[in-house]
């Protein structure tokens, strides 16, 4: 999880541990659940320890960690402040797959075409369930539309995919 | 199961479509096996000109076959007369086509009862099928609306309730949000899913995964011919994580 | 100039690119016109046929002869008569008898001079004028003994050379001739129980020879009679010279006619044949105008797209109004020139073999009038058929017209809702029909013309067949007038099929999809076919029926009054004749429409959807 999205969050106002990831779950939707709770108070803890976020202490004096309330250090702010300006996009792993198949060709490894179909099976899964969850979802809410960008991600994805298959299998018939 | 279930709905034997001769021979369809069974979605994708839509209209009887056999229930389709075939798509087989076709000239209702009045139904019967139909379909208050005046989904929906009309053993669509935006193709693809959902046997040629990832199982084609069979059904809600990279 | 270079070129390629099309386009205003011309060409020549042999022939106004009691010197002592300007004659004229391969008949024959009369010179309309043994005929006579340009035939028992036929306006056609031989003539049917005096001559025949074969020919000279011309000063006097003139000079009547009476003998022995051509000009002037109408109606649907098209590749839309334009002018001038011409060729053909009949000399020729009339439809239909498309296609968007949206099919809700209780082929028909109600009524009106025009002729053919002796017909009149109605038929059902190809065919064309549509739902081929001709045949029948009544009807009535005919001596069609015509209308729009209704319902489906 990013650190930046959990600074984000607090943004608005300070709030507790279990606030927290019931606000990340309501926005992910089914996502949400693959997110183990552990996660969340990990990336806490570091952000505290960056000093990025300050804690203030439960009136009991207890230290249970979904107890303590978490809010922004002015660091915190800015940070937040840089990060929403920022235009990068979530890196795809397009490089690496396509190192895999050049990799498995010269070395024999195993047929490029193959590798092709595997992945292109896999996505076309992954496309089916990211649909299905989407249809689940009550229409326009935040988490079909998380959906819809990982549906339509995956066919872009399953479109070059398609174009790796032409290409490979050219590059066999003429060799 | 009962061997009845396990017998396919449509098969396709060593299907073949040629055009020209000698030099100029295309094979537009070049020996397809193929499989349906009853309630199974399945889809047929491939890149433009690979010979998806030739091979449905050799499904559905449309066109002829230069070879092989097509069974519909195990009984010859490829072989009867234009007669015979055009009886099989008033009951048997029915299509959804990519621009809709629908009579401009027709409202909603009266459009879906034609397949029902060519089939001999008696009219009040046919309009009310149609009615009941394009409620089902979410278009109750539209039945008196032309083609004109209704958006793509709406008129796919439209076209969809015809193919539905007379209660078909199979539904073929080609292409069928090829001329949608997104929200339609939205709209359409849970139409399917429904469709799915009640029983109906599909079989769908499309060039868009979103549609093809709604089958149970999708055949790759290229050329002619079949080169790939992905079984699709099998969850794997638990990795949905894994697509957002919420794990590292 | 470049604009005009633009639009030329324009028009030259897109006429081209559709070769089908601009080819029946052509075909059908060169059939309109070439029927238009015709009519118009007959009518001109029918409608005073005396008067145009007067002017060719210098007709006399005032004709005498010297009958039974006059003789020469009387004769000559008129040429100096006062208000006369000009005579030719006297000539010899005797009675006689002509053979030919088998016929006989009595002929008066006058003698006459190569060189050319100051009055009355028969205009000859095939061969030459009278030679030493050869013998010219009145044209009508000749075409009632069949006889020919240099056949032999047997006069007073010799034998002569058929040299030429000629009209003459000195007397009425064979065989209303008036009489200038002193053993006097019977016209018409001999009465049964007549005793007539003996040498008498029945419908005598007119024939020239030289003056010296008559001569010859002469059992004696005092039984030579003889004839002389007169022209006044006045023609409108002649009543009053003839008054004053032939009256009794120590009771010697002699003999004389004025033109006008001689015109009134002509128009009447005319007027039915010129009452036929009439009709016949009428009507295919009427079917031509239908014709051109169904195609162009027919086919306007396609230029709205057209336009579309030009105006997206980047043209104005004047500028597209311009290429159509020039597209149809194109097609329309030399169509028109093409039809013109052909009927004015052809037109000879029916009015020489009722020339003889008509009294009418020479061939008749297209006028100015006629010329500009002819080019005016054909130029009027072309501005018609551009502007409708034009105006629309510069009204809407160019992607509407594209879209073929400007011209959607239309929706009759009610006949939507009853066809659903139809059979199939019925319910498709009804529908293809209801999509372009107004080719449908096209169509009707098409036959509805077509069958009235035929109802008149049944008429006129069963009146030509009941010939009593009422009449002084001949069979050879009977025959040609027969022949007449039999060219005005053949064309007039000949248009009326191309009519019923061309809007079969743009049904056809303009109802492919639904077609194709209606297969993949589950309709056969064969209930395609069926409806495709049933959607012709049903407002054929319709037609047939408004054809009969009140089409004909009223279309006869209408002729009688144009015409001041007596509706009395015609029968009309009974039930079962006409029956019988709406019955085979049918059957003949059935066969004609089934050819390509046949195509239309195999078409392969994939092609089309």
């Amino acid at each position: 999880m990013q650190q930046e999205v959990v600074l984000a969050m607090l943004a608005k106002e300070p709030s507790h541990g279990y606030q927290l990831r019931a606000r990340l779950r309501d926005a992910l939707g089914p996502l949400g659940d693959a997110m183990n709770a552990g996660h969340v108070y990990v990336t806490l803890t570091r952000l505290e320890r960056a000093g990025l976020l300050a804690v203030e202490r439960p009136a009991d004096g207890t230290d249970r960690p979904d107890r303590k309330v978490y809010a922004l250090t002015p660091s915190g702010q800015q940070r937040v402040a840089e990060w929403i300006a920022e235009v990068g996009w979530p890196k795809p792993d397009l490089a690496e797959f396509h190192l895999k198949l050049i990799a498995a060709a010269s070395a024999g490894l195993a047929d490029p075409l193959t590798i092709v179909d595997t992945q292109r099976r896999e996505l076309l899964r992954r496309l089916r369930d990211a649909q299905r969850a989407a249809m689940a979802e009550p229409d326009r809410s935040n988490a079909a539309l998380l959906l819809e960008g990982i549906v339509l991600r995956l066919q872009a994805d399953l479109r070059w995919l398609e174009a790796c298959e032409k290409n490979w299998t050219h590059r066999r018939s003429v060799s | 199961m009962s061997e009845a279930a396990d017998m396919p709905v449509l098969r396709a034997r060593g299907l073949r479509k040629e055009y020209g001769k000698g030099e100029g021979l295309v094979r537009a369809v070049d020996g397809v096996d193929l499989d349906v069974s009853a309630g199974e979605t399945v889809a047929i994708m491939g890149p433009s000109g690979c010979g998806k839509s030739t091979l449905l209209h050799l499904l559905g009887g449309l066109d002829r076959p230069s070879g092989g056999e097509v069974l519909l229930n195990n009984r010859r389709t490829d072989n009867l007369s234009e007669k015979a075939l055009a009886r099989m798509r008033r009951t048997d087989i029915s299509y959804v086509f990519q621009s809709f076709h629908l009579m401009e000239e027709l409202t909603a209702v009266e459009n879906v009862e034609l397949s029902a009045l060519l089939a001999g139904r008696p009219p009040r019967a046919a309009r009310r099928r149609a009615e009941q139909l394009l409620d089902q379909l979410g278009l109750a208050g539209r039945s008196r609306f032309l083609p004109s005046a209704l958006s793509g989904g709406q008129r796919q929906r439209v076209a969809v309730a015809r193919a539905l009309s007379n209660e078909p053993l199979i539904v073929l669509a080609d292409e069928p949000t090829g001329n949608l935006d997104s929200a339609a193709t939205l709209d359409v693809l849970r139409l399917f899913e429904e469709l799915h959902e009640s029983g109906q046997t599909l079989v769908i040629v499309t060039h868009d995964a979103r549609i093809a990832a709604t089958a149970d199982r999708m055949f790759s084609m290229r050329d002619g011919a079949f080169v790939d069979e992905t079984r699709l059904t099998g969850g794997t809600t638990g990795q949905l994580g894994a697509l957002v990279g919420l794990e590292d | 100039m470049g604009r005009i270079l633009l639009v030329g070129r324009l028009a030259v390629r897109d006429l081209r690119r559709r070769r089908t099309e601009a080819a029946l386009l052509l075909i059908a205003i060169m059939a309109a016109t070439m029927t238009l011309t015709l009519g118009l060409v007959v009518r001109d020549a029918a409608s005073d046929p005396y008067q145009s042999t007067r002017e060719a022939t210098n007709g006399p106004d005032v004709v005498a002869s010297t009958g039974q009691f006059a003789d020469l010197a009387d004769l000559e002592k008129l040429a100096t008569a006062s208000g006369v300007t000009e005579h030719s004659g006297p000539y010899p004229v005797i009675a006689g008898k002509l053979e030919t391969s088998g016929r006989t008949s009595d002929v008066q024959v006058e003698g006459r001079d190569a060189p050319i009369a100051t009055v009355d010179q028969p205009e000859v309309t095939q061969g030459n004028w009278v030679s030493d043994g050869g013998v010219v005929l009145e044209a009508a006579f000749a075409n009632s003994l069949d006889v020919h340009v240099s056949d032999s035939v047997t006069l007073g028992g010799k034998s002569f050379k058929v040299v030429g036929l000629a009209v003459t306006a000195a007397m009425a056609p064979y065989p209303g001739s008036s009489c200038i031989v002193s053993v006097g003539c019977i016209n018409g049917a001999i009465p049964k129980d007549g005793n007539l005096p003996p040498g008498l001559l029945h419908n005598p025949g007119l024939v020239w020879l030289t003056q010296a074969d008559v001569r010859s020919l002469a059992p004696a000279q005092d039984s030579m009679s003889y004839v002389m011309n007169l022209k006044l000063a006045d023609p409108d006097e002649a009543e009053a010279f003839v008054d004053a003139n032939s009256g009794d000079r120590g009771g010697a009547m002699m003999p004389m006619q004025t033109w006008t009476s001689i015109l009134a003998d002509a128009t009447e022995v005319a007027r039915d044949s010129q009452i036929l051509l009439l009709i016949g000009a009428w009507l295919l002037g009427l079917l031509a105008v239908a014709s051109l109408s169904v195609l162009v109606g027919g086919r306007m649907a396609d230029q709205t797209r057209r336009v579309g098209l030009l105006k997206a590749v980047g043209g104005t839309p004047s500028l597209v109004a311009a290429v159509l334009l020039a597209e149809y002018l194109l097609v329309a001038v030399v169509a028109a020139a093409a039809g013109m011409a052909i009927g004015a060729l052809t037109a000879p053909l029916l009015t020489e073999s009722s020339a003889g009949l008509i009294g009418s000399a020479g061939t008749p020729s297209l006028t100015w009038s006629t010329v500009g009339l002819v080019t005016a439809v054909a130029l009027g239909v072309a501005v018609v058929a551009t502007a409708v498309p034009a105006v629309r296609g510069a009204r809407s968007s160019t992607v509407n017209a594209l879209a073929d949206a400007a011209r959607p099919p239309r929706r009759t809700g009610w006949l939507i809702a009853i066809s659903a209780r139809l059979p199939v082929p019925l319910l498709l028909a009804s529908r293809i029909a209801a999509r372009r109600p107004r080719r449908v009524v096209l169509g009707v009106v098409s036959i509805a013309v077509t069958i009235s025009g035929i109802y008149v002729l049944l008429v006129l053919n069963t009146f030509l067949s009941e010939q009593p002796a009422i009449r002084a017909y001949s069979e050879a009149q009977v025959t040609v007038l027969r022949h007449v109605l039999l060219v005005w038929t053949v064309i007039l059902l000949s248009l009326a099929a191309v009519n019923a190809i061309v809007i079969t065919w743009a049904t056809v064309l303009d109802n492919r999809h639904s077609s194709a549509l209606a297969r993949a739902l589950g309709a056969t081929p064969q209930e395609v076919t069926v409806a495709l001709a049933t959607a012709q045949v049903l407002p054929a029948l319709l037609g047939a029926v408004l054809g009969v009544f009140p089409g004909g009807y009223l279309l006869f009535a209408a002729i009688i009054t144009i015409t001041d005919g007596d509706s009395n001596k015609a029968t009309l069609p009974g039930p079962w004749q006409l029956t019988t015509l709406i019955l085979a209308t049918v059957l003949a729009v059935a066969t004609l429409t089934a050819v390509p209704a046949h195509l239309g319902g195999r078409r392969p489906v994939t092609e089309t959807l």
